[in-house]
């Protein structure tokens, strides 16, 4: 990757900018400060009260962990949705491909400036999440799956946000489809999981009420499985299995009824991590296929 | 250099090349003409892979460009009528950019970007951002970029567009510079009076195929030759007249204003004939030249679709 020079170039350019500079200081700026009044608060604690609230610190890792992710599920679309389609607006894609230059370079070439900039970010704040080591109950491998999901989230939004770019010639409409793909992906499948467990539940109601059966419990049926594609499910449940309360309250673990010990349940993490890779690749190949300039004609 | 046989492309219903057939030499400035909508642009884009055609071949230095397009881009350079420029690069950064895109690195790239921004006189601008460039400017950048890979081939389209006539000018000197040392060259334009002061060879493209192409100086001659005859006289007009009207080269006779324009069919040394015996008979000749022909007449009778098409014909 780094001989491909629409890399290079998006690298050089932004290394130019003032903004990320700026934004890595006020982001961990912030941060910081946050952890310093957490650690100042529970050290004051101490001395009045000679009791620590170790939960505090956890609170601190959840709240840098989500603020992190949230950054990369909303800016990486920002970052690529407009990458391929800016080209096209500048005139300059058609020379890149009269070059030696081929779609996948320009591709992936665009997709890795964008991922690379964002986890500049999450690597850069990561003294500020250990702070949470100093007082136990996180270890290495959490931050370990944490640091994968953040990696898989900023590819599968950065894979939509290309996938967009490269299908649509202009950039603000592009925008406005990654955005409205990622909300009906996030939202669109909690809210069916819902309303299918709300409708399962009223059906068994009814089967109750007219056959007194023993009540078995509600689950969504297919639906769940639409959750594998949801970053945030992802995310949650990751969140939920280390620090309490926060993210975990939008477990999925409801959804399964009677199946919660079942294979999709035990192994949800990397199932769905996977599920979401899958479809990164399959949506950067589309992408790939969208781009080429002479995909849809025969000779 | 470039080889093109029966091209076709249509798009929905409009059909943009409809038989197109093109040659274009080693070493030629080929001036690529026509109205708009003639098929120039498509035919460019086919050419520089940018577009499949429905049917036809194209051959860029004898290697069939449809079926190995990877391999000739090493062969072709293009600037388009829009220069795609990345303006927060600055101009060696440009052309460092898209030397790498055709696998130059290092030094190598660095002297060849040197080479070339020197030879579009912009190497005193090495180091300003691209968006603080004139437009004039911003167009020997892109004539340089399509340089970068030592193509033999560079098609440009409208390269001129826009510019102002120094700035065209000198476009044109530089076009004329890279034709010498030996560069094929494919420009299209609708400016007709730019490409026949510089061009060597034209091609005349109306409804998506070529209806005249050759060698500039022999359509021109040929142009010429059609055209009339200036004879002007000090005196003796009338006996003028009457003498031109008895020599069977002439076909028509016209007065305008102090001339008197005569349809001739004969060559130079009849021509020449033609003055020695209006000399010989007394008759004053002050003027006798043939009515220079340009390119915009050509254009004209040829891409008005009724009568311009038969007086060439009938011409050659």
């Amino acid at each position: 990757m780094k001989n491909n020079p629409v890399y290079k170039r998006e690298r050089m350019v932004r290394a130019r900018s003032f903004r990320i500079p700026l934004i890595i200081f006020a982001f961990n700026g912030i941060l910081a400060l946050a952890a310093l009044l957490n650690m100042y608060q529970t050290v004051a604690q101490v001395r009045l009260s000679s009791t620590i609230q170790y939960g505090s610190f956890l609170q601190l890792y959840a709240f840098v962990a989500t603020l992190e992710f949230l950054l990369l599920m909303f800016i990486m679309p920002a970052l690529t949705s407009g990458s391929i389609s800016g080209e096209r607006e500048r005139q300059t894609l058609e020379l890149l491909f009269t070059t030696k230059m081929s779609p996948k370079d320009i591709i992936l070439g665009k997709l890795f400036s964008a991922v690379e900039q964002l986890l500049v970010l999450v690597v850069s704040s990561l003294p500020v999440v250990l702070l949470t080591f100093v007082y136990g109950s996180v270890d290495f491998m959490d931050l370990c799956l944490l640091l994968v999901c953040f990696v898989t989230v900023a590819f599968f939004t950065g894979g939509i946000g290309i996938l967009f770019s490269a299908l649509i010639r202009k950039s603000t409409f592009s925008n406005v489809c990654t955005y409205g793909v990622l909300l009906l992906i996030v939202v669109g499948t909690y809210m069916l999981n819902i309303f299918m467990l709300n409708m399962n539940e009223l059906q068994i109601n009814n089967m109750i009420m007219q056959f007194g059966e023993t009540r078995p419990v509600a689950d969504t049926g297919f639906a769940v499985y639409l959750l594998l594609l949801n970053p945030v499910a992802t995310f949650a449940e990751i969140l939920g299995n280390q620090v309490s309360g926060g993210a975990g309250s939008l477990s999925i673990s409801s959804f399964f009824g009677s199946d919660i010990n079942g294979f999709l349940a035990r192994y949800w993490i990397p199932i769905s991590l996977l599920v979401q890779m899958a479809v990164s690749v399959m949506m950067i190949g589309g992408a790939v296929y969208a781009l080429n300039p002479v995909k849809n004609e025969k000779k | 250099m470039l080889k093109i046989r029966g091209l076709k492309k249509k798009f929905k219903n409009f059909q943009a090349l409809n038989g197109l057939d093109m040659e274009i030499e080693e070493g030629a400035l080929y001036g690529f003409v026509g109205p708009n909508g003639a098929g120039k642009t498509t035919a460019i884009r086919i050419i520089t892979g940018l577009l499949l055609p429905d049917e036809g071949t194209v051959e860029i230095g004898g290697k069939d460009a449809l079926r190995y397009r990877e391999e000739v881009k090493d062969d072709f350079g293009y600037v388009p009528d829009e220069f795609g420029m990345y303006d927060n690069l600055k101009v060696w950064e440009y052309m460092e950019f898209f030397a790498s895109c055709y696998g130059y690195s290092g030094l190598v790239a660095r002297e060849r970007c040197t080479e070339l921004l020197k030879q579009v006189k912009l190497d005193d601008r090495a180091d300003a951002f691209v968006d603080s460039l004139s437009r004039g400017m911003k167009q020997r950048l892109c004539l340089a970029r399509a340089l970068i890979h030592d193509p033999k081939l560079l098609v440009l389209d409208e390269p001129t567009s826009g510019m102002d006539p120094r700035t065209r000018m000198e476009f044109k000197e530089l076009l004329k510079e890279l034709c010498a040392e030996g560069k094929t060259i494919l420009v299209s334009s609708h400016i007709l009076s730019e490409l026949s002061q510089m061009c060597t060879d034209i091609g005349i493209i109306d409804a998506g195929k070529i209806v005249l192409s050759g060698n500039m100086t022999e359509i021109l001659q040929k142009v010429n030759d059609s055209n009339p005859l200036l004879i002007k006289v000090y005196e003796h007009r009338e006996a003028a007249i009457k003498m031109l009207r008895q020599d069977p080269a002439v076909k028509t006779i016209a007065i305008r204003e102090d001339d008197i324009a005569v349809r001739f069919h004969g060559g130079h040394e009849a021509e020449a004939d033609l003055l020695r015996k209006l000399v010989t008979a007394g008759i004053p000749v002050s003027g006798f030249i043939r009515e220079q022909g340009d390119l915009e007449s050509i254009f004209m009778q040829i891409t008005n679709h009724d009568k311009g098409k038969v007086v060439l014909t009938s011409e050659e």
